[in-house]
């Protein structure tokens, strides 16, 4: 008896080796981390007094929106960059590469398997590649304009990289919604192997569906490392976006010079003028706009004429959304959207009697 | 079966050749690169066979390992010679892993072969949209073969581990396929997603990592690692079988 079991011994050693070692490495990298105590005011300080000009690094993003997940691959492709890929994005994890060198030079690298979409700054010259179908869109920056996420389809609008860094959001975020928000320092993180404050933000008001936004910050140099929104009643968090990796050595020079590669279709992308057949929905003039509030019950109202109509057709949109009174309502543990029956768009971080409300006062 | 594995990218070049198609859009990733650049050919059979091709064939030859000799009834004649079962096992591993490595280098020979036969070669537009010389693009192949080569250790060791269960070599590198299979349905569905860094096929279709400017490593490290994990588990799992197994063929 005992002999039938000892000859399995070194297997089960080696599955504890294993496993241990796969428990371990991760709990090793979150042991607890020592800083000097920092007032949430002194945290805000140290954010705004950041100086890191160059940096490059990996991001990743996680999202749990509470949103159906889609299996890998079924998204139809035919559906040329429109909802079917923004809800990719929605859903799925997803990582970036970012190369930052001063403010004029950057590039994103929206890493997908076998694919990638590059969005480069170069001085005036902002560049948009997408390896699946070789194309390239290119605009000449004036002055700071509108900007797109990275991997959204091209638009009239042009990108700018560092949004999509967690630096760039939380300075966002905090120019925002710090007026209307408790502050308080939650214990030390280490995101990317580097000490980093947690700082929180948590609603004065009552009625939004966002929990807390914490944003942990470097300790050494003030950047802000990773940015997580939680939404209220789930455990998960809502989106996360943080640094994977981080270098703050100026990166390569050549990695910010781009040339269109040889059988690349090349769109030029205008400010003002429709990017062509490959951005549906992007119509000349910009809709109007109207905020209501401010800061985290803010709700946003836009009059989408025409790029609405394609939208709600779609089978996707029939399934995401449900009706409610006045319209149709995509439901997310983050945000409510309502699409009015009389074509406006109603969104907002607050619960649906909310959004129906500005829609009906309007 | 190397001859059968030469085979897709050979197809895949003359298919492409002959029908001219344009760029529809459609088909596996890279395949509206081919007519630019005939070292495309390399990657889109590999696209093709890593997910099906390569673990079938090194699901056969893992499968065989053990189960093949004590079907011939040859085992029982290798272990009189004092060689002891650890080597056996250990030898008999390294050739299917040499399996692995030449079974992914006959792909891309073969493709590279045909390619710059049928379509021209030159520089090489890599994913990121760079530009880069053909020969640096040779030695990301190769580091692409590698890749691939590593990917499948650690199904290897399965295969090695289901091979001293049986007698029956059919069996043995059926259910290894069947387990490769698996492990890559279970990848597509997102409501494993916790289970999803666990599988040994999660980082199969890594190696576009080596078309970007700088190369990735990440992957090839957390992949790596993974297959020296299965390596080591299904290692023993073999060992703690076959040390103490009544060989009766």
């Amino acid at each position: 008896m005992s002999k039938v079991w000892l000859r399995w011994a070194p297997a089960a050693a080696a599955i504890v080796v294993v496993a241990g070692a796969a428990i371990a490495v991760p709990t090793v990298a979150n042991a607890s981390v020592s800083l000097p105590a920092k007032t949430p005011t002194q945290v805000l300080e140290l954010v705004a007094s950041s100086h890191v000009r160059a940096f490059s690094g990996t991001v990743e993003e996680t999202s749990d929106l509470g949103l159906p997940s889609l299996p890998t691959g079924s998204v139809p492709s035919s559906v040329k960059g429109g909802t079917s890929a923004d809800i990719a994005l929605l859903t799925g994890p997803n990582s970036l590469r970012v190369y930052v060198d001063g403010p004029t030079k950057a590039r994103v690298q929206d890493l997908e398997s076998l694919a990638e979409r590059d969005v480069i700054r170069n001085g005036s010259d902002v560049w948009v590649y997408d390896s699946k179908d070789n194309s390239v869109g290119h605009s000449t920056l004036a002055s700071r304009q509108h900007f797109v996420r990275p991997g959204s389809a091209p638009q009239a609008t042009t990108p700018d990289p560092t949004d999509a860094t967690p630096a760039g959001l939380a300075k966002k975020l905090i120019a925002q919604l710090e007026p209307t928000s408790n502050l308080s320092v939650d214990s030390n993180v280490r995101v990317a192997g580097r000490a980093a404050y947690d700082l929180v933000l948590t609603p004065k008001v009552t009625d939004t569906l966002i929990g807390s936004v914490s944003i942990a910050v470097d300790a050494e140099t003030g950047l802000p490392l990773r940015v997580q929104i939680d939404a209220r009643g789930q455990k998960a968090n809502a989106v996360s976006i943080g640094f994977s990796s981080l270098d703050l050595s100026t990166p390569a020079a050549s990695l910010f010079a781009f040339t269109p590669p040889a059988g690349a279709k090349v769109t030029e992308l205008t400010k003002d003028a429709s990017a062509g057949p490959e951005a549906p929905g992007t119509s000349a003039t910009k809709p109007a706009e109207t905020v209501t509030g401010h800061g985290w019950d803010s709700v946003v109202t836009v009059a989408a004429a025409g790029s609405l109509g394609k939208l709600s057709q779609s089978a996707e949109f029939g399934e995401l959304t449900t009706a409610v009174a006045g319209g149709r309502l995509l439901h997310t543990s983050l945000i409510n959207i309502l699409f009015t029956t009389d074509g406006r768009i109603v969104a907002g971080s607050v619960s649906v009697a909310r959004l129906q409300e500005v829609a009906s006062a309007q | 079966m190397l001859a059968a594995l030469a085979a897709v990218p050979i197809l895949i070049a003359i298919a492409v050749r002959v029908t001219r198609a344009g760029d529809g859009g459609g088909g596996p990733a890279f395949l509206d690169r081919i007519e630019n650049n005939g070292l495309f050919v390399v990657f889109v059979a590999l696209t093709v066979c890593v997910p099906l091709f390569l673990p079938l064939t090194v699901g056969v030859v893992a499968g065989d390992t053990i189960a093949g000799e004590a079907s011939n009834g040859t085992l029982r004649y290798l272990l009189i010679a004092p060689a002891g079962r650890i080597r056996l096992l250990v030898v008999k591993y390294i050739g299917a892993a040499a399996f692995c490595l030449a079974a992914t280098l006959v792909v891309c020979i073969a493709g590279a072969l045909i390619g710059f036969a049928l379509f021209p070669s030159g520089s090489v537009t890599i994913l990121s949209g760079d530009t880069v010389s053909l020969a640096n693009a040779l030695g990301r192949s190769l580091l692409v073969a590698l890749y691939v080569t590593v990917s499948l250790l650690g199904l290897s060791a399965i295969g090695l581990f289901v091979s001293t269960l049986t007698d029956v070599p059919v069996g043995a590198m059926a259910a290894t396929i069947i387990l490769s299979v698996a492990s890559e349905v279970l990848g597509q569905l997102p409501q494993l997603d916790w289970l999803h860094p666990w599988l040994f096929s999660n980082y199969w279709l890594g190696f576009g990592d080596f078309l970007r400017d700088p190369i990735s490593w990440s992957n090839f490290g957390t992949n790596a690692a993974l297959q020296a994990g299965y390596l080591i588990v299904f290692g023993a799992l073999a060992y703690g079988r076959f040390a103490a197994k009544d060989i009766l063929s």
